[in-house]
């Protein structure tokens, strides 16, 4: 019955030490919706990367109808007929859905030349046996994003894939757009298909997939076939029921914020093009001596929430206070003049210069305080770095590029500076992203510290054991709204954020 | 670590050394195949410069208005701005240079010579920081409209120097000649070698000053290097491309206008041919270091005082010359733009 089978896959990253795929077995059948379903971190996407060829497993087979494959590339799960749709398309927008759709396997004429004809005939084809609603010649960048996602089905469809691989395909589509994917999903299985879809929702496993494997902690906990769970048995088993959770843990809990509000938000939105808004009516305010953090499963706004509070990205409407002060749509420039600390989830490109040396990523927020009539003092410049590099224990040279330091120093560095500035308020998104256990023991007692000194934390994070173990109440996003405004009073869990998480709570 | 980066700074200078030697080697391998006297020439090629005060004096003079268009493209390229338009930049400000110094005769010569380099700079800096004003703008590519724009001003200078400003007297296509008060002192008689070699090496020293021990030069380097980072870190980035345009313009004006009050003392139709684009050779092979700069504006130099010496004593023709001057273009571009387009791919990842 077992068409492909994953059998003891494990994956480990030594540049972070993450154990992302331990032992995983995975069996998929032919003709089957199988949802991969997980925490952000569970190691679903891992698990793909190594079926579709971008990612060689430590140990570990695949086999395809009994018979062992080796792939090690997406051009070798072409071979096998394996295909995969990123959560962010890979097309190219000036090129026709035609165009996209051949990109790489182009029928020719005479050896060298395009069969435009030929090309636009083929999609035609494939668009009226699955019912496709996409024209052949129209402009990528011209389409909805549910146009662009049927362009990459049709592309692996054009390739003759047998094994349909699509990480969170509903992410960015309206109640519409979805239904339409998922009856064009179910017509692919009839017609012999067999698809794993990654996904953090509920509802839509229950509603499409006929197996459902369930991830966490980079292993599988179980497969079940459709109707053997229901939604709540899946929450607790994504999050686990036998995991102690360590709510209240140096929480000042029962603490009440009323009054004074360092940083406020009102009725925040962004909506941008046809898809649904990205942020829709996001109020919360931080008080003194309150760490606020903010959840939700990938691509529910937490990214662009982020952007908001930082002043890298303008509103379409809401307003954002500081101290009482409209501060809405103002300029990174004045953010920071204003003095916002901020450790951003990329801090790899956000967060430093890997071109730039270790030095001049030290005091890009400072630097105005080091100059006088604008020439830099070199010899403050160096007291401040060498002092900085003491306090946390960086290792490199200040003046070689940052791209020659470990990981871990890295993000140090981004720390460092932040951490520098006499500020209220300071915003952590991910903080212990890529951070080893020790390191990140130290970020959240810095967080803690600065809680109890009385300032006003934000902390983004979708790793919900930290925002348990630091925040004093909780915000969960869902489909870019507010699910839910929780209490972290030590009577919190982990399961309960889930279910916010996943939009069990709000939904119908 | 430490070790890793020191071997590639040494990889790097070998590499430019080995790429200038392959050019050199590339030189008199083409004139050995195109002369019929390929002995003395390439002797004359590399060693004409040193023959004569009046080949060495004229060598060191060439090599000024090569240090002020290589710092005025290495100051756009620490910006991440390809400024093409140097060719009418240097062109517009040696008129402009001219017309001042024409148009003030009772003015003494600091005073008037001055006043003259400010407008013809001005002018050059305004022309360059079009540029920078229409990809802030309309997000127009910057370095298609800085080529197109200063095609045209080198028609329009064209214009003015064969019609409006000639000098009726003179069987050159040129203006008259400007007052004696306003030319520089010469130093290397009778090589056309001026005090304006100290401006161009001090203007080397102020960009150097500008670029690493500023406030401003930070982070305009910042936003060079990654524009998302200097957006985070608070650095106003659109301000630093239509700033950095400026300045790059400002330094070809003032280019343009040294060779007027130092070397020419007037304007010439196309005299200042070639030393935009000599500007860009000069800033890839010192890297963008403004102090890096001089010496290879001097490599530059050399190369073309080499290849006169060679026309000068032997067969070899303009066009011999002109090949091998491009050939060492195309060696040193392709060296350093290969690095360029590693170093952005890795910084991609």
């Amino acid at each position: 019955m077992a068409y492909l089978t994953m059998e003891n896959i494990t994956r480990f990253y030594r540049d972070n030490h993450v154990l992302a795929n331990s032992n995983v077995d995975f069996e998929l059948r032919r003709n089957e919706i199988h949802a991969l379903v997980g925490e952000n971190g569970a190691g679903k996407t891992t698990l793909m990367k190594i079926l579709y060829g971008l990612e060689q497993p430590d140990e570990g087979r695949i086999f395809l109808n009994g018979s062992e494959v080796f792939i090690r590339s997406p051009l070798d799960a072409n071979r096998y007929g394996i295909g995969m749709v990123h959560q962010h398309f890979r097309l190219i927008p000036d090129f026709t859905a035609a165009e996209n759709i051949i990109f790489g396997m182009e029928p020719k004429r005479r050896l060298f030349f395009l069969n435009r004809r030929e090309a636009e005939e083929m999609v035609r084809s494939i668009s009226d046996q699955f019912g496709f609603d996409v024209d052949p010649s129209a402009v990528v960048k011209n389409m909805t994003v549910g146009e662009k996602q049927q362009v990459e089905i049709m592309r692996m469809l054009y390739r003759n894939d047998e094994t349909l691989i699509l990480d969170e395909p509903t992410s960015v589509l309206t109640g519409r757009q979805i239904e339409s994917l998922f009856y064009t999903l179910k017509k692919l299985t009839r017609a012999g298909k067999s698809i794993i879809l990654i996904t953090h929702k509920l509802n839509e496993v229950l509603s499409i997939a006929d197996r459902v494997s369930v991830m966490r902690q980079g292993k599988v906990k179980g497969t079940y076939r459709r109707g053997e769970v229901d939604k709540k048995e899946l929450s607790q088993l994504i999050f686990g029921r036998d995991v102690q959770f360590f709510a209240g843990r140096g929480v000042s809990s029962g603490h009440k914020f009323a009054g004074k509000k360092i940083f406020e938000l009102k009725n925040v939105s962004i909506r941008s093009g046809d898809i649904k808004p990205l942020l829709d009516s996001i109020c919360l305010s931080v008080s003194p001596g309150e760490i606020v953090g903010v959840t939700g499963a990938a691509g529910n706004g937490l990214r662009e929430l982020e952007d908001v509070v930082s002043g890298l990205r303008d509103l379409s409407g809401g307003q954002v206070f500081y101290h009482g002060e409209d501060i809405t749509n103002f300029s990174v420039h004045k953010f920071r003049e204003k003095g916002f600390a901020y450790v951003p989830a990329d801090r790899m490109k956000r967060g430093s210069s890997l071109q730039a040396s270790l030095k001049q990523n030290l005091i890009i927020i400072n630097h105005d305080g080091f100059s006088r009539f604008g020439i830099l003092n070199r010899r403050r410049i160096n007291s401040f770095v060498s002092k900085k590099l003491r306090q946390f224990s960086i290792d490199g040279n200040p003046d070689l590029p940052l791209h020659l330091l470990s990981g871990g120093n890295i993000q140090k560095t981004v720390l460092a500076r932040e951490l520098s500035i006499e500020t209220d308020f300071i915003i952590f998104s991910e903080p212990t992203w890529g951070l080893d256990s020790a390191a990140g023991e130290y970020v959240y007692k810095k967080i803690r510290t600065h809680r109890d000194k009385g300032k006003g934390v934000l902390l983004f994070s979708s790793n919900l054991d930290e925002i348990l173990g630091l925040a004093d109440t909780v915000f969960v996003l869902f489909h870019g709204r507010i699910a839910g405004r929780l209490d972290n009073d030590g009577s919190l869990t982990k399961e309960l954020v889930g279910t916010y998480m996943l939009g069990l709570e709000i939904d119908e | 670590m430490n070790r890793r980066e020191k071997e590639n700074i040494i990889v790097s200078f070998w590499g430019v050394l080995l790429v200038l030697g392959a050019s050199l080697l590339f030189a008199a391998v083409l004139i050995f195949l195109l002369s019929s006297e390929p002995l003395p020439a390439v002797k004359y090629f590399f060693t004409g410069p040193f023959l004569s005060r009046y080949f060495f004096g004229n060598m060191l003079d060439a090599a000024v208005p090569l240090i002020f268009t290589g710092l005025g493209i290495s100051l756009a390229f620490k910006a991440s701005l390809f400024n093409l338009g140097g060719e009418g930049q240097i062109y517009m400000g040696a008129l402009v240079t001219t017309v001042v110094c024409l148009a003030l005769p009772e003015f003494n010569g600091l005073a008037g010579g001055l006043t003259a380099l400010a407008a013809g700079s001005l002018a050059a800096g305004l022309l360059a920081a079009l540029s920078g004003y229409l990809k802030v703008k309309w997000n127009v590519d910057s370095m298609i409209s800085s080529f197109l724009l200063s095609s045209a001003v080198v028609y329009g200078v064209n214009f003015f120097i064969t019609g409006y400003f000639k000098d009726p007297s003179s069987s050159l296509l040129s203006t008259p000649f400007i007052d004696s008060r306003y030319f520089l002192p010469h130093l290397m008689n009778p090589s056309t070698l001026s005090t304006s070699i100290f401006f161009a090496l001090g203007g080397a020293v102020i960009i150097y000053f500008l670029l690493y021990r500023t406030r401003w030069g930070y982070e305009m380097t910042m936003c060079g290097l990654n524009p998302e980072f200097a957006r985070y870190g608070g650095v106003n980035v659109s301000s630093y491309v239509t700033m950095p345009f400026f300045l790059s313009g400002l330094m070809h004006g003032l280019g343009g206008g040294f060779a007027v009050l130092g070397t020419y003392h007037m304007s010439i139709k196309g005299f200042t041919s070639g030393m935009g684009w000599g500007g860009i050779a000069v800033a890839l092979i010192a890297k963008n270091n403004p102090l890096g700069v001089i010496p290879a504006a001097l490599f530059f130099a050399y190369l073309n005082a080499g290849s006169k010496a060679a026309m000068l004593h032997t067969d070899v023709t303009f066009e011999v010359a002109a090949v091998v001057e491009a050939f060492v273009f195309f060696f040193i571009t392709s060296e350093v733009i290969f690095s360029f387009i590693r170093r952005k791919r890795r910084s991609l990842l």
